[in-house]
């Protein structure tokens, strides 16, 4: 598929019925798609769920896209949506039983190949605070920070897809670090003493 | 949470922001490095902030790869470069990017590659072996050696003296044993005279000349083999 072709022009073509043009589309933003919802939940699973659910709404809604935004932030939109609902429920179910699975999925993570074991356990410990931290992070933050760190979008994308003034994600980014630079701190010190005992 | 609430916040929080992802122009990224050298706030908030953004960067790497989603900004500023996050590349050894690389890769790009590395070792071993192997000979024995003209001529006239002195032999032998026919006898000693008075030798046809010499392995025995082309007449 020719990539000189726009977003906008393979909705189009998907909406003139040619079968391959949506397939364009998921091939050019899935991996983004999924960074954010990897952010956004910190499982790779949930991360997958989500970003299958977001293009099959995406798809369905196909004719619902008027061209007023650019397809990135309709298809970011629907997935920072896709990733809430997703957390609505998770918490309605035992969160510890899920917690334990992700650090058991974070730890698979961050097996790395070619460090020691010593700062492989180092490492885990730092990422899994990092995740947790971030994952305490209140939605609207958490999106900016992720949006930004995990899909480096800069601050005027996160203003086109969020639909919110810049100066806005400037503020929330702002409060978005500190918070994390406190939580990180904190969850620090816990993870040390938990090693430590 | 309340501790971090009662801290102060610099009037220029988004500026930080900002010139800390590299977003602010030239002109604002200048400003803010001036200011950021008196505000201590700021200094202590980036350095803060900074740690917090490798943090996430490394487990966003553990987690997706050190493959950047799309390429960072580019510094605005020289003064900015000094202070603004570059985007974080985790050193790894040779070994690890290439299983990256194949675990990334789609099945096709993983059998092209493959393929390329044979077909590449093949031609590497096949270069290798023409450049052992000797230069191919052209005469290898003495069966297959080529004769030039004149040896070849005088071999023909050597056995050509050889068979007639043996016809002489045997033909003086036989007309002194049965001497039935001397009117025959005596032609064929006169013309054996003669010859012999002018020097000359019997003449031979060509496929006389062609079947002796093959007789003598001088040529091989296909004509279109043939070191050079017989001349209809015998060579006097």
């Amino acid at each position: 598929m020719d990539t000189a072709t726009t977003d906008e022009q393979m909705v189009e073509r998907a909406l003139s019925g040619d079968p391959e043009a949506f397939g364009e589309i998921v091939r050019r933003w899935e991996r983004r798609i999924f960074a954010l919802a990897f952010g956004m939940l910190g499982r790779e699973d949930d991360a997958r769920d989500a970003t299958q659910e977001t293009f099959l709404a995406a798809f369905r809604n196909l004719r619902g896209f008027r061209g007023e935004a650019k397809v990135s932030s309709w298809l970011h939109r629907i997935a920072v949506n896709q990733c809430i609902t997703r957390q609505r429920r998770s918490k309605v179910r035992n969160e510890t039983a899920l917690d334990d699975e992700a650090e058991k999925n974070a730890a698979v993570f961050i097996s790395p190949v070619d460090v020691s074991p010593a700062r492989a356990a180092e490492s885990r410990q730092q990422s899994l605070a990092v995740r947790r931290a971030v994952g305490s992070l209140p939605p609207d933050l958490r999106q900016v920070v992720v949006m930004k760190e995990f899909e480096e979008l800069t601050f005027q994308e996160i203003s086109d897809v969020l639909d919110v003034p810049l100066s806005t994600v400037k503020s929330r980014l702002y409060t978005a670090l500190r918070q994390l630079h406190m939580r990180l701190h904190k969850f620090g010190s816990e993870d040390l003493k938990t090693f430590e005992g | 949470m309340n501790q971090m609430k009662q801290r102060p916040v610099c009037h220029r929080a988004e500026d930080l922001v900002s010139y800390l992802y590299g977003e602010a122009s030239p002109t604002d990224a200048r400003d803010f490095a001036e200011h950021m050298e008196q505000c201590e706030l700021c200094r202590t908030e980036f350095a803060s902030f900074r740690h917090v953004h490798e943090s996430v960067v490394v487990w966003r790497n553990q987690a997706l790869g050190s493959v950047s989603i799309r390429p960072a900004s580019p510094m605005k500023d020289e003064v900015a470069s000094n202070y603004q996050f570059a985007p974080r590349q985790e050193k790894r050894s040779a070994r690890a990017a290439l299983r990256e690389f194949f675990a990334r890769s789609p099945l096709w790009l993983r059998g092209a590659t493959a393929f390329a590395t044979l077909l590449l070792l093949a031609l590497a071993l096949f270069a290798v072996s023409r450049m052992w192997t000797p230069a191919p000979q052209v005469a290898t024995n003495n069966s297959e050696k080529i004769f030039t003209k004149a040896e070849f001529d005088k071999a023909v006239n050597n056995e050509v003296a050889r068979i007639n002195a043996l016809e002489g032999a045997q033909n003086q032998a036989n007309s002194n044993a049965t001497n039935k026919s001397p009117i025959r006898t005596v032609a064929l000693q006169k013309t054996a005279r003669s010859q012999a008075a002018r020097g000359l030798r019997p003449r031979l046809t060509p496929q006389e000349r062609e079947q002796l010499a093959a007789d003598l392995r001088l040529i091989p025995g296909r004509e279109e083999d043939l070191p050079f082309v017989f001349s209809d007449e015998p060579e006097q």
